[in-house]
């Protein structure tokens, strides 16, 4: 046995003290930032969904608000919408893992390439949607590409299909270059040994393609299926605000976009609310769905 | 996983030249059209223009407080950047180097709140700040993206901070080192690549961001660059040309952060600072 050490000196022991401490003060701003903008304001709104706020008074209305909501028959274009978005991402999963792999080859000038394509993710949805937009006007740039196939002057945002195409096509030219970055840095990590031994066994490239390189990447790829699934139902509001406006119709409006209407155009706070709480309740589910497909993602590292 | 013969090492630089072109285009005809008239645009929007003008420029600068925007923006976006990043370091530094627990049960507060989009939170904040006679402000815009980069950030910054190795902290303490010195002395130096990276995310994230700003900050003496781009079209619907002026000078920002931190960033994101 250990002698008893002897008491510490006052000193020492407002040192220790003063050791344990910053632990608790360190996490205590990011605590509070939390808990009281976040935390709060998500408790708040779920607890006015059960009203009929105006900003200024509300009453208690039961589920009032949700029977409003499922009675509307633009909450199911508005999830329809949601689901026909989600084509971008088996559109972004391969641009970027096409994109990654011809990087990947590094031929001359690579990292050029590798730089040039992330230049999208640095755009703002603003920028990239006004843009867009341009060159899908009457007699824009796409019609002029099209015309001599016969197929000029298009009215591609007034016609539903061909405006969630335009913001298909936006969203994916602005996420391709964060999902090669994604796969680049999966496939930073695969063992070299591995692509030289099947080559001496004979297999090309597709072959090693298919059988080392994407189940190498696995765990990358999951990751862009499920950042790009949550983000295509809780963050289009900056295309679609520019693009379209939610039109034509409703074709192009989202439920975060739809909250916002009904909220900060209309004034309904307590049926936004409601609205704003079903968007909480979907982004739980797909948060949660994620954590129980994928568990062992973390442990990958990386 | 290269390919060797000489056709396919051609086919690939052909290729990835295609892809180059595709994602520079829509910038180029940005830039160009900012400096045609719009009689000129008319005509045709390809090509260099026969005469290059600025005469777009002039009639938006007239028309748009453009810099007076971008000043807001940087008013906002760049203490909510150091403030998030600063939180966020310290959160990730106390989850993975310290005994503490107390974090863990906050940590999984916000890796549930992390998706979060903006509007859940910010309907009922909207009437509160309302009440409170700060509509219009600058701070509630700060500190509002401040929280919301604050979750995203930890996570990041937690997987950046686990390879720290552990003996590293333990030496540290042996020595005497508080927790206080420990962070700032051994963790900060270490994983500064990760933490740069981490902020420039949180930068573009934030700086690019559409909602907060459109509906926190919606008078002229306060209006960020997001929702000043996003009313060009309406205010010049028949003037192409400005409008790409405009997005021109938004894109810029952005362009000039990514430009300048290319080397930094893109080692940190392949690094994994972004999973």
């Amino acid at each position: 046995m250990r002698p008893v050490q002897p008491t510490s000196s006052p000193p020492e022991q407002t040192q220790r003290r003063r050791r344990n401490i910053f632990p608790y003060v360190a996490i205590l701003p990011a605590a509070i930032l939390v808990v009281g903008l976040l935390v709060i304001p998500i408790v708040d709104t779920v607890f006015h969904s059960f009203t009929n706020w105006d900003g200024l008074t509300s009453s208690w209305i039961g589920l009032e608000n949700y029977r409003l909501i499922f009675d509307n028959p633009v909450i199911t274009q508005v999830f329809k919408n949601s689901l026909i978005f989600l084509i971008s991402v088996p559109l972004i999963l391969v641009s970027s893992l096409l994109v990654a792999v011809l990087v990947f080859e590094k031929v001359a000038g690579w990292r050029v390439f590798r730089f040039l394509f992330f230049i999208p993710n640095v755009l703002s949805p603003v920028i990239i949607g006004v843009l867009f937009s341009t060159f899908f006007l009457p007699g824009g740039l796409v019609d002029k590409v099209l015309s001599p196939f016969g197929l000029g002057n298009y009215p591609w945002l007034t016609h539903p299909f061909a405006a969630r195409f335009v913001v298909i096509v936006a969203l994916v030219w602005s996420s391709f270059g964060f999902g090669m970055v994604v796969i680049l840095s999966a496939m930073t990590t695969i063992d070299q040994s591995l692509y030289d031994a099947a080559e001496i066994d004979g297999a090309g490239w597709w072959r090693r393609l298919w059988s080392i390189t994407i189940p190498m990447i696995s765990g990358a790829l999951q990751f862009l299926s499920v950042i790009n699934v949550i983000y295509t139902f809780t963050s289009l509001f900056g295309f679609v605000f520019v693009i379209t406006a939610g039109g034509p119709g409703f074709s192009t409006t989202t439920l975060d976009y739809f909250t916002y209407l009904t909220t900060f155009e209309n004034g309904q706070f307590g049926y936004g609310a409601a609205l704003a709480a079903l968007l909480f309740v979907v982004v739980l589910v797909l948060t949660a769905a994620q954590v129980k497909l994928f568990p062992q993602r973390e442990v990958q590292g990386a | 996983m290269t390919t060797t013969s000489r056709i396919g090492r051609a086919a690939v630089f052909v290729l990835l030249c295609l892809i180059g072109i595709s994602t520079i285009y829509p910038l180029v005809f940005m830039a160009l059209n900012s400096m045609r008239t719009t009689q000129q645009f008319e005509v045709s929007p390809y090509g260099l223009p026969k005469h290059f003008t600025t005469a777009d420029y002039h009639s938006l600068l007239s028309q748009v407080p453009f810099f007076q925007s971008i000043l807001h923006s940087i008013i906002v976006v760049v203490p909510a950047v150091i403030l998030a990043t600063l939180c966020s370091a310290l959160m990730a530094f106390v989850l993975t180097k310290t005994p503490v627990k107390l974090g863990n049960f906050l940590f999984w507060v916000m890796l549930t709140v992390m998706f979060m989009p903006g509007i859940v939170v910010l309907l009922p904040l909207y009437v509160r700040i309302a009440h409170m006679g700060l509509a219009n402000n600058f701070a509630p815009a700060i500190f509002l993206y401040t929280a919301i980069s604050i979750p995203y950030g930890t996570y990041l910054l937690r997987s950046n901070f686990r390879a720290i190795p552990d003996s590293v902290i333990e030496a540290a303490r042996v020595d005497g080192g508080s927790w206080t010195r420990i962070f700032i002395r051994v963790v900060l130096p270490i994983a500064k690549p990760g933490i740069v990276t981490v902020g420039i995310l949180t930068f573009l994230n934030i700086w690019n961001e559409l909602f907060i700003s459109l509906v926190l900050l919606h008078q002229p003496n306060n209006e960020m660059v997001t929702p000043t781009l996003a009313n060009l079209s309406g205010k010049f619907s028949s003037d192409v040309p400005v409008i790409m002026a405009g997005l021109l000078i938004g894109a810029v920002p952005t362009l000039l952060v990514y430009l300048v931190s290319a080397r930094v960033f893109i080692r940190g994101m392949l690094a994994g600072a972004i999973r």
